[in-house]
């Protein structure tokens, strides 16, 4: 009876967000207390979202929220929101995105796609798409790639791009891509497609590139080794970054170290050609709507003891600026799995990954002095503003 | 055996005049040892002189499970989880992996002895409970710390704890030379478990055990998965659904055959060739998974075979020596099923374990009250796998050890060093170098008994192990670079009989201890069973106490009792969040009642863990619920027309408890076995 009650009152709730947006009304999650980590404050954004992808099969994926107007950090949002979807979200989350209101959240392990109303966090709809990775959108479908069955030391399978009908929600196309496809974006008509072929004994080093009128594989731009996040600049280019490569040799000593014999890189795609921007070292990278692609990495990423930078990439002019991290606040974060910036206030948005226990997200300003940090879920990585 | 025992001897380098010793020697310390234990002088004249290797003879006492108390559980993982001081990691189901963990230092740190000799594998170090035979079982006994008793193997003086399987010497009744025992188990899981065996006693006083038993079962069962969370208004709202667990089956086959050496006063053996065979499904963790995609498809098959023997000669009044040797193989088969790709090719992963093992020891009774043990060890391991840049590691180790054993009135005192030096060589992986590590353990032992039915014991012990080739070698996880864990233990004890007459007896043990884990590599299975992500927890303090209540007495023709044990264990991270370490709860217990009328014996057994969490970060979200389990068994022997006919009923989770001892791994409700043994 319970249940029931709160399935309509969910659905009251959710027909009111759709019918009027983002109305006056409170949202429903105001009842979740959180823990204040900051002082409240006015802006242009009233809840950032963290996605904690949670430990492989362990179904410990949570959404949380920080919500600006009283600096409450609310842990598993979605869980307190539709306590009957039978175990939460799930498995492995590996991407979160909004469009239109709607919060998207891909479940790698789950093998679902969820659509949640932004606004109150309650589920709308769960989408089966076997291996899902990342999302992008355009003005009528969401697509995304999926490893589609692959598995390591297995038979090697190509990877697929799924398309999901904004208006149904449902799983109407597919395309088949490179081998275990990762970061999608649409720019202009295309949407580009970064292979990274990880489970192959060489990786995949091309961008597929599909033409959304047909849904079909137009081209195929080689581009760098092991390709991952991918973002748009809207004008018909798109920036990816490559993990590059990397080898074992004996120093001196007899030691073992790793060390990259091809750096990790970011490169622009524009037409049938793709070109490295300069120093610039991606391990993880936000698209900001102010223009500016941020992201945090180093020259030699794999052999530890690094000092991380934030590069900023202006998508206008390419023009890049990089800061080193050490020495400020940020130096706190421990590893930086997931960033995310606000544009105006240039607030940075980390999300620091502890392999053993739950990590944490951390807030500095544009010039790296702390403002707060909460503790987060196990692996917080995929941040969006709303 | 006869070429062994040379082989021992001259790694020894003893000088070998082979003197008659006219049945003083090991026979006489065993016998002064039983003395010393008095509760084992019921079973001397059934064990003989393979007394030795036993539970007899040590310093310090060890938790024991006797004989008829094996009878009334179904696993070894069952009986071992009885002891204070103990976790087992429980997998749930048939075929799930059981491993044990004492004093939260991790199941690597426990060996497990089959007849004084370890089971081991290097790719992992886990030894599955779930795969050892009850059956052939004379007793099971655990030792915090290690065993001092005469004559061991350097390599069991090498573990933070040690479990100690002793198989049961045939006997024979009248002039019977020949044993038969055939035997039929039944129940829940649709489990079918046919067993045989044949006893046989040789003309020259020798006898031999011939077994084989195989599994078969389903291994479904239904679970709960629930989730209820109460809001600040005070309405509660959540899910709780039932679900069949799948792809758990379980066949296995096992044959042993067993020679024992004739009753001699200076000299004894046992020969021990072992086989086991067995496919499972992986049923894999429990998660959210679209409708139309199985958890896992995964399946595992085994192949392991052994061949072991101990032997065991007093040389004269002073020397005696034994030898100890064993070849085994393993191989693993794991095949990955893509659960998403239907009709997809499998990855096929293929781990072949390789292992030789040879052990030499000697021992000087220099004066009644002082002895020396030498002892030296050599292992190679192997491991051949077909995984994608794998390096096919083999490992030479080395135990070199050295204890004394001082006793004088009532203080018994042992100091051991020692050393062990392990070195790694590839036979791929490109011009990779070796790695060497080498470790030097001490551990001081010492018992006193203050009063004829009060001893105080305690133990001081370093001890390491060795990083698994999993942890160094495994191409995706493996981290080369891996330093052996460093585990110190103190321990303080007292063991006090407070009655003991014909009629009833009660007795107390009690232990407090303080464990230091450094460079601890925590392996969790992740993905599955199989697969490992290693990290480096760092460091643990662990604080614990073991107490143990027996009673029992006698009344009429039966015999009654009750058994407590209760664990206490604050098992800090001390490099990370300074909570409880993942899956050791802080209290935990058991308790046990018998009663045991005319051929009839009815058990009742009560388990509880409190809450535990999965991450050291002892948060809500990561607490797993505290559990109680109640199982019952029934025995009965008969006996028909001069056969033995025994009837076992085992009635597991009879509350039918929804539990989890790892997270996302539902062990079974109520289940049920029943066992009936024809002896003839």
């Amino acid at each position: 009876m319970k249940k029931c009650a709160l399935l309509v009152f969910s659905m009251v709730v959710l027909a009111v967000a759709a019918g009027c947006q983002k109305s006056e009304t409170t949202s429903r999650d105001a009842d979740l207390a959180g823990v204040n980590v900051a002082v409240g404050e006015k802006g242009l954004f009233a809840k950032l979202f963290v996605l904690n992808e949670g430990n492989f099969q362990k179904n410990n994926s949570t959404l949380d929220f920080f919500r600006f107007s009283d600096g409450n950090y609310v842990s598993d949002a979605f869980g307190s929101m539709n306590p009957a979807v039978v175990q939460g979200i799930g498995d492995t989350g590996n991407d979160l995105a909004l469009n239109e209101g709607k919060l998207w959240l891909v479940m790698n392990g789950s093998g679902y796609v969820h659509v949640l109303d932004a606004f109150d966090e309650t589920l709308i709809a769960s989408i089966a798409v076997p291996d899902p990775r990342y999302i992008a959108f355009d003005k009528y479908y969401a697509y995304v790639s999926s490893y589609a069955g692959a598995i390591y030391g297995g038979d090697e399978v190509k990877g697929k791009v799924y398309r999901i009908s904004l208006s149904t929600y449902k799983v109407d196309g597919e395309v088949e891509v490179g081998c275990q496809p990762e970061g999608v974006a649409v720019s202009g008509n295309k949407l580009y497609v970064a292979n990274s072929g990880g489970y192959n004994y060489i990786h995949e080093n091309t961008v597929s590139v599909i033409d959304l009128a047909s849904f079909k594989v137009s081209s195929s731009v080689t581009t760098a080794s092991n390709l991952h996040y991918m973002a748009s600049d809207g004008q018909g280019a798109v920036y990816v970054s490559s993990y590059g490569e990397s080898t074992w040799s004996q120093d001196a000593d007899g030691n073992w170290i790793q060390s990259m014999s091809e750096p990790m890189g970011l490169y622009k795609i524009s037409g049938a050609s793709s070109s490295q921007v300069k120093d610039v070292h991606v391990s993880c990278m936000t698209m900001c709507s102010d223009g500016y692609i941020y992201a945090i990495g180093n020259a030699e990423e794999l052999t530890g003891g690094y000092s991380n930078m934030l590069y900023k990439v202006s998508v206008k002019d390419g023009s890049v600026s990089s800061k080193a991290i050490s020495g400020t606040d940020a130096a706190k974060v421990g590893n930086p799995y997931g960033i995310c910036v606000a544009p105006g206030t240039g607030d940075i948005y980390i999300a620091d990954a502890d392999y053993t226990g739950p990590g944490k997200v951390w807030c500095f300003t544009k010039d790296f002095k702390e403002k707060w940090s909460a503790v987060a879920g196990m692996l917080p990585a995929h941040m969006v503003l709303y | 055996m006869r070429c062994l025992a040379t082989v021992a001897f001259c790694l020894l380098g003893a000088v070998m005049a082979a003197r008659q010793p006219g049945g003083a020697g090991i026979l006489r310390y065993a016998q002064d040892d039983i003395v010393a234990q008095d509760d084992i002088v019921a079973q001397a004249d059934t064990l003989r002189a393979s007394v030795v290797s036993s539970t007899a003879g040590s310093i310090t006492v060890p938790q024991r499970i006797t004989f008829q108390q094996l009878g009334s559980v179904t696993g070894l993982s069952e009986a071992v989880r009885r002891f204070t001081g103990v976790q087992i990691r429980d997998y749930g189901g048939v075929g799930g992996l059981k491993t044990v963990n004492v004093r939260s230092l991790g199941s690597e740190h426990t060996g497990v002895f089959v007849d004084g000799i370890q089971i081991d594998n290097a790719q992992n170090m886990q030894v599955d409970l779930g795969r050892l035979n009850l059956e052939g079982l004379g007793s099971v006994s655990l030792f915090s710390g290690q065993k001092v008793a005469p004559l061991q193997s350097a390599k069991e003086y090498s573990s933070a704890s040690s479990l100690y399987l002793e198989s049961a010497e045939p006997v024979f009744s009248g002039s019977k030379a020949d044993n038969f025992k055939t035997g039929i188990g039944a129940g829940s899981f649709f489990t079918v478990a046919p067993k045989l065996s044949w006893e046989h006693l040789f003309r020259n006083g020798a006898s031999m055990r011939l077994s084989a038993d195989a599994v078969s079962s389903n291994g479904r069962y239904r679970f709960h998965v629930k989730d209820f969370r109460q809001y600040p208004d005070g309405s509660l709202a959540g899910y709780d659904t039932t679900m069949i667990r799948k792809n758990c089956d379980l066949s296995s086959v096992r044959a042993e055959a067993m020679v024992f050496s004739p009753s001699s006063g200076y000299e004894s053996w046992i020969i021990k060739a072992y086989f086991y065979g067995s496919g499972r499904g992986l049923p894999g963790p429990v998660y959210k998974k679209a409708g139309e995609y199985p958890l896992s498809l995964d399946r595992q098959t085994d192949r392991d075979a052994f061949i072991q023997g101990r032997y065991y000669r007093s040389l004269s009044d002073v020397w005696s020596v034994s030898g100890r040797a064993k070849i085994s193989f393993n191989h693993l088969e794991y095949i990955d099923f893509p659960e998403t790709l239907a009709g997809g090719n499998p990855a096929h992963y293929n781990y072949r374990n390789h292992s030789a093992y040879l052990s030499a020891s000697a021992m000087a009774r220099i004066s009644p009250w002082l002895s020396v043990n030498i002892a030296q060890d050599i292992q190679y391991d192997y491991l051949d796998a077909d995984l994608r840049g794998f390096v096919y590691p083999g490992r030479l180790s080395s135990w070199s050890c050295l204890s004394t054993r001082l006793g004088s009135g009532p203080v018994d005192l042992s100091a051991t060093i020692l050393y062990l030096d392990v070195n790694d060589r590839f036979l791929s992986g490109g011009d990779r170098a070796g790695a060497r590590r080498n470790v030097l353990m001490p551990s001081l032992v010492a018992r006193w008994k203050a009063a004829e039915r009060f001893t105080v014991n305690g133990f001081a012990k370093r001890s390491y192990r060795m990083p698994t080739f999993n942890d160094l070698y495994y191409t995706t996880v493996g981290t080369k670079t891996l330093d052996p864990e460093d585990a110190l233990q103190f321990d303080l004890g007292m063991d006090w009989v407070a009655v003991r007459s014909g009629a009833s007896n009660l007795s107390f043990k009690a232990d407090i201890y303080w464990n230091q884990l450094k460079n601890k590599i925590i392996a969790v299975p992740t993905s599955n069973q199989f697969r490992w992500s290693m990290y480096n927890i760092g460091k643990v303090a662990v604080l614990g106490s073991d107490v143990t209540v027996d009673y029992s007495f006698k009344a009429g023709r039966g015999e009654f009792g009750a058994l407590a044990r209760y664990t206490f264990q604050q098992a800090r991270d001390k490099s990370d969040w300074n909570g409880q370490i993942p899956y050791i709860p802080l209290h935990s217990g058991s308790v046990n009642l018998f009663g045991d009328i005319s051929g009839w014996r009815a058990d009742v057994t009560l388990f509880a863990t409190g809450e535990r969490f999965t991450t050291s970060a002892n948060l809500p979200a990561y607490r797993l619920a505290p559990w109680a389990t109640l199982d019952a068994a029934v025995t009965k022997n008969l006996s028909l027309r001069g056969n033995d006919l025994s009837l076992k009923l085992c009635l597991n989770n009879l509350l039918n408890e929804q539990y989890e001892i790892v997270d996302n791994y539902p062990m079974p409700g109520f289940n049920f076995l029943l066992v009936s043994t024809l002896s003839f």
